[in-house]
């Protein structure tokens, strides 16, 4: 039991570890208007975009379907 | 104000604050341990490790309480606001004080191989049926994962994507944060720890946040409901020279809302007291350079509009103004963000 939980709790931080590296690098510029990077505020970013990966995944393509 | 968001918004004064914060909290944790050491010496590793364990997780509590006790600290005095406007770097530390503590609770079941029984810890499902004997450890688990969401997104970008009321009640789960560990000591170290300083410690800080958040609560209550309505349900805000120039007078209407009423020389203006940034108080900050400008971060409106100045976007709720026989008076219905609203006065005294 406590294995499948740790697995799912494992493929949830490698999704996470993806969709957060590529969010700061090419995604977090199309929702600050106006506003660039520095290169440490992306690594600051990072945790939180891997964190809610499923949400900032559903904003960035709600985005992109938005703008042609 | 620049244009590029960067990892940490530092100034002097925010750095002092964060040398103050991080060498009061090593100074805790070191006393903590230096006691602990001489009344129970460690006999071996997991002692020593139980020492720690205990100095960071006491550590993160009582930095929780003093958090909750900084909103209400700061509604009753505002000598307090300083420390509120640099919360932010409170929670994040606190939010790796907590990790440290779990960090060395894993370390202490690793140093005597008994790793592999840790998860069964919290998959014993019949537990979860009990009061005493419930696993406290999943507790503990909740509240760190609810303060490791508030400092991952504790960063300005993730206010702006998150949309402040989502963001606001996302940190508004500090309080269930709080109440887990709270669970989490009673229904864990408390059961078998036979020593008063435990619930010493979490009626003391119960108490303290109880009582300041009703002193706060109680104090507005009572401010919000002494102010008189014009028949038509217009405020009454009071003679314009009653507003400090280049200040505000803040108002509440019935609905709790706040409403700045602005003055810059005879030009009066009413925005929310609400920053568009982090919610700051807008009316306890002052008219620059033209500009309504808010006591926390800095940013700036335009009286006349509630518009930030170009390039930044931001438009705040306005109020419709009115001069009436000597004073000013405010509509508590609010305008579309960015609605032009301020009028000029015929006569100032000030
Ligand atoms: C994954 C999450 C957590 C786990 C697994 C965990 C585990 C533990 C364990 C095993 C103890 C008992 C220590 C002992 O036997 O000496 C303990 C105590 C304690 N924990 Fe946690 N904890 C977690 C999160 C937290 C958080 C987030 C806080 C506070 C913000 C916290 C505060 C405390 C406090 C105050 C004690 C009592 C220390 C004492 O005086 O003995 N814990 N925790
Ligand atoms: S709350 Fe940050 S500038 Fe107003």
């Amino acid at each position: 039991m406590s294995t499948v939980l740790l697995a799912a709790l494992a493929l949830y931080v490698a999704a996470g570890v993806v969709t957060g590296a590529a969010f700061v690098t090419v995604g977090a510029a199309r929702f600050a208007h106006h506003m660039t990077f520095t290169l440490p505020a992306r690594l600051v970013l990072f945790p939180g975009a891997a964190l809610l990966w499923p949400y900032v995944l559903y904003r960035w393509r709600r985005a992109r379907s938005d703008e042609p | 104000m620049s244009v590029a968001f960067k990892a940490v918004q530092w100034n002097r004064d925010k750095l002092i604050y964060d040398a103050v914060l991080v060498a009061g909290v090593a100074i805790y944790i070191a006393g903590f341990a230096a006691v602990a050491w001489r009344w129970h010496p460690p006999k071996n590793l997991p002692d020593v490790l139980d020492i720690w364990l205990r100095a960071f997780g006491t550590a993160a509590f009582l930095m929780l309480t003093v958090i909750l006790c900084i909103g209400p600290l700061a509604r009753l005095d505002c000598r307090f606001l300083k420390l509120l406007y640099n919360r932010r770097h409170f929670g994040v530390l606190t939010f790796f004080v907590a990790a440290t503590h779990v960090g060395l609770m894993i370390e202490w079941f690793a140093v005597q191989g008994l790793l592999h029984t840790l998860p069964a810890d919290f998959t014993t499902w019949e537990n979860y049926g009990k009061f005493i004997g419930f696993p406290f450890k999943t507790l503990g688990v909740a509240a760190l994962a609810i303060m490791l969401t508030m400092a991952a997104t504790s960063h300005d970008f993730w206010l702006g994507f998150l949309k402040p009321p989502v963001w606001k009640a996302l940190h508004m789960a500090v309080y269930a944060a709080y109440g887990l560990v709270v669970m989490h000591v009673a229904l864990g170290i408390m059961q078998y720890e036979h020593t008063p300083l435990i619930p010493l410690m979490l009626i003391g800080s119960l108490g303290a946040v109880a009582t300041l958040h009703l002193m706060a609560g109680w104090r507005e209550w009572d401010a919000d409901h002494g102010r008189a309505a014009a028949a038509d349900g217009w405020l009454l805000v009071g003679p314009p020279n009653a507003i400090p120039d280049k200040g505000a007078r803040i108002v509440t209407a019935s609905g709790g809302e706040r409403i700045a009423v602005f003055r810059d020389g005879d030009q009066i203006g009413a925005l929310t007291n609400l920053c568009a940034h982090q919610n700051g108080p807008l009316g306890e900050g002052r008219i620059i350079d033209g500009c309504v400008t808010c006591p926390w971060h800095g940013y700036q409106y335009r009286l006349a509009d509630g518009c930030a100045p170009p390039p930044f976007i931001e438009r705040l709720v306005t109020y419709r103004v009115r001069w009436n026989q000597g004073v000013i008076e405010v509509d508590p219905h609010p305008l579309p963000p960015g609605t032009p609203a301020s009028i000029t006065c015929p006569r100032t005294g000030a």
